[in-house]
């Protein structure tokens, strides 16, 4: 299986940009790819409970119904950790499925061979 | 019968500090380590349950322990 990883620093400052890394997303977990959405600066906020719900953009499913079918999927959902601490989100603030992590679990994906696109 | 004492080269704690500036300070201060070596790191950030299994894969350094926010290091053949 390869890998791949969407990284989306868009939340509701560009709802167009987090909902098509969304669909990418899944489209990447839907073709057999083992597949991160790495989510840092405002994309942190995607990552917190009730945030996304009222993400609806016109020709795309809701940004509520993405994350739950890539988590679903089996995709990952990692979080920048200072970037949530900017923002004073915490742990206890996220959807499950998310995990927070640092920039080594970012580079450790790329630097296996993933290849990376950014929303 | 007592409890074994455990004994470190070096150990850090870290506080809250996390991602890239953490990384980079906790490689300088493995540099200083002979092979083999353990090492005590405190750090509180929740990103380090991830980030710290992560970069002893690409370094080759080895994590003994992991017990948040405690974990022990094993410093790599050349460090």
């Amino acid at each position: 299986m390869g890998s791949f990883c969407v990284s989306i620093t868009s939340a509701k400052n560009d709802p167009d940009k987090a909902t098509v890394g969304f669909v990418v997303a899944n489209a990447a977990v839907g073709s057999d790819q083992d597949t991160m959405v790495f989510l840092s600066t405002e994309g942190v906020w995607l990552a917190k409970k009730g945030y996304a719900d009222d993400i609806e953009e016109d020709g795309f499913a809701p940004l509520r119904d993405l994350l739950a079918s890539f988590i679903e999927a089996g995709g990952k959902v990692y979080v920048c950790s200072p970037c949530c601490k900017k923002r004073s989100i915490d742990e206890t603030d996220l959807i499950e499925g998310a995990t927070i992590v640092g920039g080594a679990k970012l580079v450790e994906w790329l630097a296996n061979g993933s290849p990376c696109v950014t929303y | 019968m007592g409890s074994e004492v455990e004994s470190f080269a070096d150990g850090w704690d870290a506080g809250d500090l996390g991602c890239g500036e953490l990384i980079v300070e906790l490689r300088s201060r493995l540099k200083a380590l002979a092979p083999g070596e353990r090492f005590e790191l405190i750090a509180h950030d929740p990103g380090v349950r991830e980030d710290l299994p992560a970069w002893c894969r690409l370094t080759g350094h080895r994590l003994d322990r992991s017990e948040p926010p405690r974990y022990i290091i094993i410093s790599r053949e050349d460090p």
